[in-house]
């Protein structure tokens, strides 16, 4: 799977590299919220790849789950430690389509479709954004919820009551033009 | 009755002992990279060719550990949220992957002696490979 990401990855800098209609960031923004009546747990990752294919609408995203900060230095051990599993799974994934890109007469929100890959789990979901697109850049806004078991994520039950069973996921990507 | 008080007495310090421990644990601090001995010290273009050649190899030996890396300064960028992201060069010109640090905002102040083209030794703790080598929490050690 990670192989094929990077083979994805490589194929969309590399290929038609002369129609100028690649988007990237690698300083994109991923955070997530988990409210519990014992605790609110949010983390940052400021590290994220992201690559638009504007003729298409393709789209690849790529995150290292060491990257996020976390308040407490406890919450980080044991995401990366004991839900995560970040050693084995150091990446999640998306890989999808921006629908009508090319059509978007005056619309400010898109949707987009996809797999997400996280834990090892992949799952197709859909995701509404806001977008911005420019001359030289492409931003990408929003929020969406993930349902922690859908991506076989185990908690504990003594601490079950502080983890949400559904986590909500905010993403702020700023394309630049790829030259 | 002094027996059932030295009773009491024990109960209650092993409680309050523990729940010292635990409150503390919860607390614990973030790792002070700035204060840390580097785990592994080394230049960008090896831990590059390290990443190129192997990346789950790689990451057995980098991640999540406290590394310094000397380069050469490509690129000066900010994060949404105003810290500073330095990009080591790589010198194969043909590659596409280059080394990525991330800054704590304490050292903002050091961006005006910051200039591309410059050689730097930075410290951070390695979270990985997607195109480039990500580097988090860094430290300037020498400009």
């Amino acid at each position: 799977m990670k192989n094929l990401f990077t083979i994805l990855i490589c194929f969309l800098i590399t290929n038609n590299f002369n129609a100028q209609e690649r988007y990237i960031t690698k300083h994109g923004t991923i955070s997530f919220f988990s409210h519990s009546p014992v605790e609110d747990i949010e983390a940052i990752n400021s590290q994220v790849l992201s690559i638009i294919d504007k003729e298409n609408g393709n789209i690849a995203i790529s995150i290292l789950m060491k990257s996020f900060m976390f308040e407490k230095s406890l919450m980080q051990e044991h995401f990366n430690e004991n839900y995560i599993e970040s050693d084995k799974f150091p990446k999640a994934t998306f890989t999808g389509k921006i629908l009508n890109i090319n059509n978007l007469e005056n619309k400010n929100s898109v949707l987009i479709e996809g797999d997400m890959t996280i834990h090892g789990i992949s799952n197709k979901i859909e995701i509404e954004a806001d977008i911005e697109i420019n001359k030289n850049d492409i931003s990408l806004k929003g929020k969406f919820p993930i349902v922690v078991s859908d991506y076989d994520i185990k908690i504990p039950s003594v601490v079950k009551n502080n983890i949400a069973k559904t986590i909500e996921v905010s993403f702020l990507l700023n394309h630049k033009k790829y030259n | 009755m002094s027996k059932k008080k030295i009773l009491i007495f024990l109960v209650l310090s092993i409680i309050i002992v523990t729940s010292l421990f635990i409150y503390k644990e919860y607390n614990k601090p973030h790792i002070n990279v700035a204060k840390a001995t580097p785990k592994i010290v080394i230049n960008s273009q090896q831990i590059l060719k390290e990443y190129q050649e192997n990346e789950n190899k790689a990451n057995t030996k980098y991640l999540d550990q406290i590394v310094q890396i000397s380069g050469k300064v490509s690129k000066l960028e900010a994060t949404n949220d105003n810290r500073i992201i330095i990009t080591l060069k790589n010198d194969d010109k043909s590659a596409i992957s280059t080394v990525i640090c991330h800054l704590t905002s304490e050292e903002n102040n050091k961006l005006k002696k910051l200039k591309e083209g410059q050689n730097i030794i930075v410290k951070g703790i390695c979270t990985g490979y997607l195109m480039d080598i990500i580097l988090i929490r860094c430290v300037l050690v020498k400009i």
